[in-house]
């Protein structure tokens, strides 16, 4: 019983961490480029975008994990390590699309025009890179995963939330679009340093 | 400027533009590419040199091999719903997979050329393999071998200048220093070092760098009508 509260303790904590203190966009700009196109794009779906990514994080995050553990020993592991946790991100990604594809899902089309955008995307990656950085178990690996995809969804919704807002014709012609949006969220990024410092692992 | 020059601006100014991939139609600013690496890591001259170097040797090789590659999954023009989820995941995996094949050459000549001070580049280095700068391709119609080859380098003399002004001004910001020589006596913005402040300052310079592209095409625009009109009225006189 104590193996698996602490078990539930440093999965949730970590999910945690990933969501607020360490967030994908606001700490590490992981998958910023993405998030930039999405809150300007009225045809996708921020919640549904945000899901596929939380349950990509989620299936990645053990398969990355078995893979760096595999890979340590190895020479040459550095350069090979993008083409792995690459590999591990297809294989995810395939299993999601045959998923879809045989399934009637709801918003099933949707979903498996997402699959390649929410899989091969520099936050999924950035984040099995940095659990192998910080050399975290696997229920840390896990907990990280999804709370990054967490944290990405609650960045898109912020973000998007501040676009609508930052319509104003007092805003200069060339700060619309991207650049206040940039600007936005370095303030953002700014407010969770006021609670957490910046001590970010690269 | 020439008359053909003038005639295409003219005829489309759109395409025009759209063609140049260094200051008019920038991959980061007009199309907002490859973010994660300028925001994080682009904090020092040095650093945006190491990335520049990077993304030079990458971008052109793997956008060609993946050319190559996904020829085996064409999407054409105007893909209907049903070969969008056919082709999509599968040449998403092949634009990926090529980058990351590339870097495994790519990273030796970096590590000879950097040593111990690629390390500073950290996780955005191998993460170049997902970012849209090299893999946005994937979701548009099949290019020819040639057209990849001069966007490939085209794309990446534009990220390149604008990774090296902007590691040049966060590094002048946050230091007082370029590449290390001082510049100036004090740090005018400790906080560009950081990615809050690369937020700030990239989205100030996108500012900056649209109101300039702004000017420009008016500019080019109006020299290229000049151009014609004068052209034209001295057609009039020889025939005369």
């Amino acid at each position: 019983m104590k193996d698996v509260v602490n078990t539930s303790v440093v999965f949730f904590g970590y999910a945690l961490v990933a969501i607020f203190a360490q967030n994908a966009i606001f700490t590490r700009a992981l998958g910023v480029s993405r998030l930039v196109h999405l809150v300007g794009d009225d045809r996708t779906s921020s919640w549904l975008f945000g899901m596929q990514l939380c349950i990509t994080q989620a299936l990645v995050a053990p398969l990355a994990w078995y893979a760096g553990s595999w890979m340590a020993p190895l020479p040459f592991r550095a350069p090979l390590r993008p083409l792995m946790y690459a590999l591990c991100i297809a294989v995810v990604c395939i299993a999601e699309h045959l998923v879809l594809h045989y399934t009637a899902l709801p918003w099933r089309d949707t979903l498996l025009h997402l699959v390649p955008l929410a899989g091969l995307n520099s936050c999924v990656l950035g984040t099995v890179l940095v659990e192998r950085t910080q050399s975290f178990t696997r229920v840390q690996s896990l907990g990280f995963g999804l709370g990054s995809g967490a944290g990405y969804l609650l960045a898109v919704l912020l973000v998007t939330e501040g676009r609508h807002r930052l319509r104003s014709r007092a805003i200069p012609t060339a700060f619309r679009g991207m650049p206040v949006a940039l600007v936005y969220i370095g303030i953002l990024a700014l407010a969770i340093y006021g609670f957490t410092g910046h001590s970010v692992i690269l | 400027m020439k008359k053909s020059t003038a005639q295409r601006i003219l005829q489309d100014p759109e395409k025009y533009a759209h063609h140049d991939r260094v200051f008019l139609n920038n991959p980061v600013v007009m199309q907002g590419m490859g973010l994660a690496p300028l925001v994080v890591i682009a904090t020092t001259g040095l650093n945006a040199g190491m990335l520049a170097v990077a993304v030079t040797l990458m971008l052109t090789p793997s956008r060609v091999l993946a050319c190559l590659v996904s020829r085996l999954f064409p999407l054409s023009e105007d893909p209907d719903k049903e070969q969008l989820q056919k082709m999509l995941l599968p040449r998403a995996l092949v634009y990926s997979l090529s980058a990351a094949v590339v870097y495994l050459a790519v990273y030796p000549i970096l590590n000879a050329l950097f040593g111990t001070n690629l390390l500073s580049l950290g996780i955005y280095l191998p993460m170049l393999v997902v970012e849209p700068l090299l893999t946005y391709r994937f979701g548009r119609v099949q290019e020819p071998l040639h057209k990849a080859v001069s966007k490939g380098v085209r794309i990446t003399v534009g990220y390149v200048l604008l990774l090296l002004v902007l590691g040049c001004v966060r590094e002048w910001l946050a230091a007082g220093t370029v590449f290390g020589t001082p510049v100036g006596r004090y740090a005018l913005l400790p906080v560009a070092r950081m990615p809050a402040g690369g937020f700030i300052v990239l989205g100030v310079l996108c500012a900056v760098w649209r109101a300039a592209v702004t000017r420009r095409r008016a500019y080019l625009e109006k020299e290229a009508r000049d151009l014609i009109s004068v052209h034209d009225q001295k057609e009039a006189e020889r025939k005369e």
